[in-house]
């Protein structure tokens, strides 16, 4: 008898006593440490990131970047990924590029200067460099400005598909046409009229308008780094372009290709083709020095020898721990996991220091559908974004390191941020007053809008949102359908991929849902501009690739970004887009619930460099102690 | 035989076709991500993605694309080009099976080294303290997800995160220059692949030797005086191991078709499961297409090798 009871005991106690010890674990505190919100990032001191190398840098060693995904496109002309930038400014030379801490202005790179701009402030005119040449298979070949010239003009292709240059080139004379006849012929890259080449070291844009801004931002990036037609345009007539496996690269490092060594960049092959052997998709990419590269032509030191980009390393975890246990590597695209960012805060088994937080550039909103009920009413919109507790929505990623609470929608060391109001919300605008949410004013919100008790009623309220369907996007959309359904709606909410959720729903204007929660948008360049070309633009809604989520389509707020991006000087266009950013909050269209930071860990060895432009990394900055 | 193996050839070759049409079907049916909206970027206008469209001949017919396929797969042995890094998707395939196959091909021995002696053993000395044992370690095993005890065993005995740093760790196949290499950074994945599977085919062989061993020709064997060794070896064993054998051909089929999926990405292994998880995640029909094609293909080769197998291991069967 006893043994019987025993027999039954036994495994109950046993499943007790591991309940016990899971309930026990767990940390019911979702906030990372920090010690309190320094500067006009909110990031503290101790994490702040290293933008230039130290003194005692020495040259030597090999760096490795772990990153759970792979670049877009190692065709410079197609590359529109800050991860893939990062590896783009060790490997191109653009016409300008970004120091690790330049926030506002380009540095010039291949450029040898500023840029002459017309009084009229359409003409820019450039000089290069005459003596850089490209890396093997090209050893011996100088960039011309004719070679930048057809980079802009190849991306026009739809077999490269650049996904900016049509955008914020669109001022320069000519490329309606070059579009138009990019699209008629589809393997011969066009020539955009207003970009003139009068010998191989100077280089000229026209413009129709005063837009220089836009466009000295978009030639900062890979666009404008040199391909040379003769070598390139066989591979352009293919359908897609096959440049991409053949790039020639300007920059003090280059991928590893059939005529290099795989460790030392040594020529082994005169009579190589070109073919890029170093990059294996979703594997590894490979780079070496550029034997062709001047150092004295370039602002870049390159103190390691090798770079190496590995992929595939799903578990943050894991993988972070892996760096900050071991020697000479750091995280490439993933952020640490919030258990990880707070082990490393709280100053325990690791130095705080191994851990870097950067603005990003990027920003978290959820869209609601301004061109349907209920979200068609601005005071609903408003009474959603006062009763939203946005704090509880930023700790769904990870807490506060994980970046500010976001107030309005030009994220920090973007000209026009201070002007907006910093990191506190528009004066005036009292629903984006309270980060933690107030019931209280959204119910007076919902009254004006015709809901007496203050809550949403009837049939309106029944709404549709569309979302992620892996952590932490469904997390945060979870919380939102809560936070919604508090306010009296009845959310049907459809978890889908990613990649469908924007391609299938949330970017078709016939589909869309009333909320789109996990959406966002970075930074193309350290300009305002990027913020307001698309998202909030109604003009730039369209049928089936469409960006302005919100479907924000106001005609006086057009305009005003019509007219913003023609202001040329600095502080004037600061000033005018911070108005802008007030105007646009005003009209509620989103809610905003944090600026993203880059949080990054290193290996004790390294010294890293942040590049302020895209808070990754800047490997020719990087060494190894 | 011959024409055994001949007629479950043709059958294999139309087993490709028909999955390669329920892949293309699947596909166009259930919502994907189009891959020309991925390609053309955020700010794209609709005009660049038709055109992206027409140049991956996304907008030719269903039939049409089906076709062209199929055409270049048994014709020319192209299996496309990969719509995100344009290259051939063979290429893809055949750079990443040597991981997926080293993986496997270790893990089965690890499996077969443990489950054969175990369920032989567990069978023999049934209910003795050594088969309960056995038997419920083998439960743990099958019961803890394959991803969990990769993250457990990395933790445990990984050399670079690891409390008992003994084996490589997370991403070692990567940097492994060796064969030697490629094998000590596969010991730990090895070991997690095998530990649920050997559990599984230890008892599999368990209960099958038990049936076995009460059967009137072990009786008779042994009443004609043969060693007990003799008996559980060439007659018990023998008969018993058939339905491993079935299970192994699948698992096998499986496990290079990129089912070691959950393993692959733990101990990040480039290899085919891996692969078709970065595939799926971006709409990228053509590697997707390709993988499930040479998935097809193995697990028909493997099920055809094991019905071969059996012919030699019971005489009973034959084939015509």
């Amino acid at each position: 008898m006893r043994l019987r009871w025993l027999r039954l005991l036994a495994p109950l106690a046993a499943v007790l006593a591991f309940a016990f010890v899971l309930t026990s674990c767990g940390d019911s505190d979702d906030e990372s440490e920090g010690t309190g919100a320094t500067g006009s990032t909110g990031i503290p001191e101790e994490f702040a990131a290293p933008t230039a190398a130290p003194d005692d840098a020495k040259a030597g060693g090999d760096l490795v970047i772990l990153n759970e995904g792979d670049i877009d496109y190692m065709d410079p002309g197609a590359a529109y990924y800050q991860v893939t930038y990062m590896l783009d400014f060790a490997l191109f030379r653009s016409l300008v590029s970004w120091a690790p801490d330049a926030t506002t202005d380009p540095t010039p790179d291949l450029a040898t200067g500023e840029p002459e701009v017309s009084e009229d402030g359409k003409t820019i005119t450039y000089t290069i460099h005459d003596d850089v040449k490209y890396a093997p298979p090209l050893q011996d070949q100088t960039v011309t400005t004719a070679d930048i010239k057809y980079a802009i003009e190849r991306s026009l292709l739809p077999g490269v598909a650049n996904g900016y240059t049509s955008t914020y080139l669109s001022g320069v004379t000519g490329m309606d046409e070059a579009i138009k006849a990019a699209e008629k012929n589809t393997t011969e890259a066009p020539d955009i009229s207003g970009i003139e080449t009068p010998d191989d070291t100077t280089i000229v844009f026209n413009l129709d308008d005063t837009s220089s801004a836009g466009v000295l931002g978009a030639l900062s990036l890979p666009v404008s780094a040199p391909v040379p037609e003769d070598y390139a345009k066989k591979y352009d007539a293919e359908e897609p372009s096959t440049y991409g496996e053949y790039a020639v690269f300007t920059g003090p490092y280059m991928v590893v290709n059939d005529c290099v060594d795989d460790e030392t960049g040594e020529v082994t092959d005169e009579n190589c083709s070109g073919k890029i052997t170093g990059y294996q998709p979703g594997k590894e990419i490979k780079l070496v020095r550029n034997p062709s590269w001047d150092a004295d032509t370039d602002f870049r030191p390159a103190y390691v020898d090798t770079i190496t980009f590995q992929e595939g390393f799903a578990d943050p975890t894991s993988a972070s721990k892996k760096i900050l246990d071991g020697s000479s590597q750091v995280t490439g695209d993933f952020p640490p996991s919030p258990t990880v960012v707070k082990e490393v805060a709280s100053g325990g088994q690791y130095d705080p220091s191994q851990m870097i937080v950067t603005p990003s550039g990027g920003t978290r909103y959820i869209a609601l559908n301004t061109s349907e009920a209920p979200f068609d009413d601005v005071n609903i919109r408003k009474a959603v974004i006062a009763n939203s507790d946005r704090v509880a929505l930023r700790n769904t990623r990870g807490g506060e390191l994980f970046g500010p609470v976001m107030n309005h929608f030009i994220p920090p060391l973007i000209p026009g941020f201070e002007e907006a109001g910093g990191l506190e919300p528009p004066e005036g605008l009292d629903f984006l007053a309270s980060e933690t949410g107030d019931p209280d004013l959204a119910a007076e919100y919902m009254k004006k809008a015709g809901f007496k008790s203050g809550k949403c009623e009837g049939s309106a309220c029944d709404i549709t949102m569309v979302g992620d369907d892996a952590p932490p996007g469904r997390d945060t959309a979870t919380v939102f359908q809560d936070q919604l359904e508090q306010l009296g709606f009845n959310v049907q909410f459809q978890p889908v991929e990613h990649s469908l959720m924007y391609t299938k729903f949330c970017s078709i204007p016939s589909q869309e849902p009333d909320v789109c929660p996990n959406v966002g948008w970075i930074k193309d360049f350290n300009d305002p501009q990027a913020f307001f070309d698309i998202p909030l633009y109604g003009p730039a809604i369209n049928p089936s690739n469409n960006s302005n989520w919100p479907m924000l389509d106001d005609p006086q707020l057009n305009k005003a970004i019509e007219e913003a991006k023609l202001i040329e000087d600095p502080e004037e266009r600061a000033q005018e887009y911070g108005e802008l950013d007030k105007q646009a909050m005003a009209l509620a269209p989103f809610v905003p619930w944090v600026w993203d930071n880059d949080i990054m860990v290193r290996s004790e060895d390294v010294n890293q460099v942040t590049n302020l432009f895209n808070g990754l990394t800047d490997v020719s900055f990087t060494s190894i102690k | 035989m011959a024409r055994y193996i001949v007629r479950r050839v043709l059958w294999g070759v139309a087993l490709l076709v028909i999955v390669t049409a329920v892949v293309f079907i699947l596909f166009y049916v259930l919502p994907t991500a189009d891959p020309a909206k991925l390609r053309a970027g955020r700010t794209a206008n609709p005009q660049l993605i038709n055109d992206i469209r027409e140049q991956l001949h996304l907008d030719d017919p269903i039939y049409v694309q089906f076709w062209d396929y199929l055409k270049n797969v048994f014709l020319h042995f192209d299996f496309g080009q990969s719509y995100l890094s344009q290259a051939s998707v063979k290429d893809i395939i055949f750079d990443r099976l040597p991981a997926t196959a080293l993986l496997v091909v270790g893990a089965v021995i690890l499996w077969l080294g443990i489950a054969i002696p175990v369920g032989i053993i567990s069978a023999v000395k049934r209910r003795s303290l050594l088969d309960r044992t056995t038997m419920v370690t083998s439960l743990a095993f099958i019961s803890a997800p394959v991803f969990w005890l990769g993250l457990v065993a990395l933790y445990l005995f990984a050399n670079d995160v690891g409390l008992i740093p003994l084996f490589p760790g997370q991403g070692s196949y990567l940097t492994a220059d060796s064969f030697l290499a490629k094998c000590g950074s596969m010991l730990l994945p090895w070991m997690v692949l095998a530990a649920a599977t050997a559990a599984i085919y230890a008892r599999y062989l368990r209960s099958s030797m038990i049936d076995t061993m009460a059967e009137d020709y072990i009786r008779t064997a042994r009443a004609k005086g043969l060693p007990e060794r003799q008996v559980i070896m060439k007659h018990g064993v023998r008969a018993a191991i058939t339905p491993i054998v079935t299970l192994l051909g699948l698992d096998i089929g499986l496990l290079l078709a990129g089912n070691a999926i959950l393993t692959e990405t733990v101990f990040n292994i480039p290899g085919i499961g891996q692969q078709i998880v970065l595939s799926i995640r971006r709409s990228d029909l053509p590697m997707i297409q390709g993988i499930v094609l040479f998935g097809a293909f193995f697990i028909v080769i493997f099920n055809l090798i094991v019905d071969i197998l059996y012919a030699f291991l019971d005489p009973r069967v034959r084939y015509q």
